[in-house]
């Protein structure tokens, strides 16, 4: 099933779909059952109807056997004369209203007796004698198979030849005449009966619109059915060759054995129908009554139809029940959407749907509505937040200002110098760091120059290196020496210095007439000198503490004499420490290499490019701490240089 | 970063390893002064297996050290090279901190 259809189709689907099933099982079985039931109402009427119309012709075959053996017996009790006979004949026919005509056939006495056999049959009402005048009765059916068995017979149905051309059979049964322990074969009683009554009987019983019944005599011959054209012209077996049906034949078989049976029959006309058969035991004949399946099913199709119409119908019913369901929770679902989106675009003035159910929609909608508020109300206070963390950065930006104006800025700072140049350069971090580097004459002849890195970040970095800077040039001015300088401002700096905040500080004072440089080092990176030889070495190490760590420090006094042509480089551990994406710093080895590659530039070119290696060694990776970096060099006096 | 932390004898030791910068820092500051406040006031803190210091870390044991200082106490290091060996040496922490080659040498110092 499509996940992206509305809940609406896949309800209706999933219901429909499952209810349509449900109906089809019960309808099927129900449909099923009816047809058992049906089926075996119907063997037990068509027994009914069988034995009923059985029972009738064997009543009438019975009595014409019984008049016919009554009549042998007065004529094997008594001597009877010619007319004697002829009216007991004349009230056999008369009397017997089954019976067409009777006759009394005497065996010939011998080959030349002169043939006996007088015939009482009826016609338009009148009684008609015949006497027989040949021996031809001899070679009938009806004489022939009761002078064989001895025994009272019914003949096939054959078609009278009284020119009525009814469909006619006879009842024969010997007599007898006893004499001293020994019977002797007198002659042949004979009735005759016009099956028409038969026929009629046959045809009148009706099974539903189209159902029938037929006979067949004791070999089978067809003696009624609704096809006239079939009776006596065909019997079952015949049929069955002409529809090379084994079963028909067995069927046939088991008829003419006098069996009775009730079975799923196909006939004449291919319809599917049930057949019920038993026999007439007097004749042996066997009557089987058809029943055509569809009109026997017709009810129960009728029935299931009705069903089926009324489950369509309840289908379609819950099928629009569940649509309005459906609508019922898309609905305000529909709306909460569109009312989330709006949300969602920031507009919390937005109307929700209105709580109309206590149900898991409702339940939902209090939920967004609670959302909304809590969103609402986050939403204004980080707006708060936001505009206060603004303002806080917008402070920190000025601070930051403020520590970068601190700083001289201006290029050459002495352009009336020519003893010396310096050039610096700060690269400030992300956040308000703590670098900061400062210069300016003490005298005429003496150049200060600070470079210092606080600890920390932020506005207690930016307070302490304001501090710091301004403790460090108000005491440079006064003329003291480095060392002085240092140990002077650290104890300003450490005394109350609870937070532990402390500037690692490279302070220097340069006589430019002579180049003697003297200077302490306060916990700072190492500058490095650079001969005019080309050559590169770090500053000793001094051992110096951290200005402001501990209160009471004293600081070592370096001298180094700067030969004309001589740089001094400074920096701060952003420059070593600069990482790059793989983590590594960028180190004293490749600052030294750097050095090595600017040697010779001009001061601003090689300061430049120095950064310059910083940043392609960094690349992408954010730069964590400020760089710092400043180079002074010296050029020395016009009487030192000459 | 990681701490660990034994009391041998007289004295404490701690040995740091990892990184000692801004973020970690402050967990070493809080782990001695929970040892501190606990009593200790005698450490040997062991650095062989500390890879980097920033001066947020140096910042950490300055505090630490004041601390101390206050309560008659003593800070010494053993193991320090490498790296964090220049940078002690640079920032002047080698000349007011007692430095040893073994933790055996440190807590020779506290008898």
């Amino acid at each position: 099933m499509p996940a992206d259809r509305s809940i609406a189709f896949r309800l209706i689907l999933v219901i429909t779909l499952s209810g349509t099933l449900i109906f089809s099982a019960v309808l099927g079985y129900n449909y099923y059952r009816s047809r058992l039931v049906l089926q075996n109402e119907l063997e037990h009427n068509a027994e009914n109807l069988a034995m009923s119309s059985v029972n009738r012709v064997e009543t009438v075959l019975t009595s014409v056997t019984k008049v016919t053996e009554g009549v042998a017996r007065s004529l094997e009790s008594g001597r009877y004369s010619h007319e004697e006979l002829l009216g007991l004949l004349r009230a056999t026919v008369r009397e017997n209203s089954e019976i067409f005509g009777a006759c009394t056939a005497f065996e010939p006495l011998s080959a030349k007796a002169r043939p006996y056999g007088p015939y009482y049959y009826k016609q338009n009402g009148q009684l008609i004698y015949d006497p027989e005048v040949s021996f031809q009765y001899l070679l009938q059916d009806w004489y022939q198979i009761s002078r064989e068995l001895g025994k009272t017979e019914w003949t096939e149905p054959y078609y009278g030849d009284n020119g009525a051309n009814t469909l006619m059979a006879t009842c024969s049964t010997p007599f007898y005449e006893i004499s001293g322990g020994t019977r002797r074969l007198k002659g042949i009683v004979a009735s005759d009966v016009s099956l028409d009554w038969l026929t009629g009987m046959v045809a009148s019983i009706k099974v539903l619109k189209t159902g029938y019944a037929f006979l067949l005599s004791r070999n089978g011959t067809i003696v009624t059915h609704p096809s006239k054209e079939m009776i006596m012209n065909e019997t079952i077996f015949s049929l069955a060759e002409a529809r090379n049906d084994q079963g028909l034949r067995a069927l046939g078989r088991k008829m003419i054995q006098g069996k009775s049976d009730f079975l799923p029959y196909t006939d004449i006309n291919g319809r599917k129908s049930w057949l019920y058969y038993a026999p007439i035991p007097s004749v042996g004949w066997t009557l089987a009554v058809v029943f055509p399946e569809a009109e026997l099913l017709a009810q129960v199709k009728k029935l299931s139809l009705t069903d089926a119409a009324m489950g369509l119908t309840g289908i379609l019913l819950l099928a629009i029940a569940v649509v309005f369901i459906a609508r019922s929770i898309t609905t305000p679902l529909q709306a909460l959407a569109g009312a989330t989106a709006a949300i969602a675009r920031g507009d919390f003035e937005v109307e929700l749907p209105a709580v109309r159910s206590n149900d898991e929609v409702g339940t939902l909608t209090t939920a967004f509505q609670v959302m909304k508020s809590s969103l609402k109300e986050y939403i204004s206070r980080l707006t708060e937040t936001t505009a206060a963390k603004e303002r806080i950065e917008s402070e920190l930006n000025i601070a930051h200002d403020i520590q970068m104006g601190l700083l001289p800025k201006t290029f050459p700072p002495f352009p009336d110098r020519h003893e010396f140049d310096l050039f610096a350069l700060m690269e400030p971090a992300k956040e308000v760091g703590g670098d900061f580097y400062d210069f300016f004459l003490v005298d005429d002849t003496h150049l200060c120059f600070v470079i210092a890195d606080v600890s920390g970040k932020g506005v207690p970095a930016a307070l302490f290196m304001a501090m710091s800077m301004t403790l460090i040039k108000a005491t440079a001015r006064q003329g003291f020496p480095p060392d002085e300088i240092l140990a002077r401002v650290n104890n300003e700096l450490s005394r109350d210095n609870d937070t532990c905040m402390f500037v690692t500080t490279f302070c220097g004072v340069l006589d430019t007439e002579t180049g003697e440089l003297v200077y302490a080092n306060g916990g700072h990176n190492l500058p490095l000198h650079l001969k005019s030889g080309n050559r590169v070495s770090w500053l000793p190490k001094s051992g110096g503490l951290m200005v402001g760590a501990m209160e009471g420090i004293s600081y070592r006094r370096e001298q180094l004499l700067l030969e004309p042509g001589d740089r001094l480089f400074l920096y701060t551990d952003g420059v070593t420490e600069a990482m790059n994406e793989q983590e590594e710093i960028f180190s004293d080895q490749r600052l030294e290499r750097s050095l090595s590659a600017v040697l010779g530039h001009g001061l601003r070119e090689s300061v430049d490019g120095i950064m310059a290696h910083i940043r392609a060694f960094s690349g992408t990776a954010p730069q964590s701490d400020d760089i710092t970096l400043m180079m002074i060099h010296y050029n020395g006096t016009k009487d030192s240089r000459r | 970063m990681d701490i660990q932390s034994c009391k041998e004898g007289m004295a404490t030791v701690v040995s740091v390893t990892g990184r000692m910068d801004a973020i970690t820092a402050p967990a070493f500051e809080k782990a001695l002064n929970e040892l501190i406040a606990a009593g200790e006031i005698r450490f040997v803190v062991e650095l062989a297996g500390l890879d980097y210091i920033s001066s947020a870390g140096l910042r950490s044991i300055l505090a630490i050290a004041k601390a101390l200082k206050v309560k008659g106490g003593l800070i010494c290091f053993a193991n320090v090279a490498g790296t964090v060996k220049e940078v002690f040496d640079i920032s002047g922490f080698g000349s007011i901190f007692q430095m040893h080659g073994s933790v055996a040498d440190s807590l020779a110092t506290f008898g």
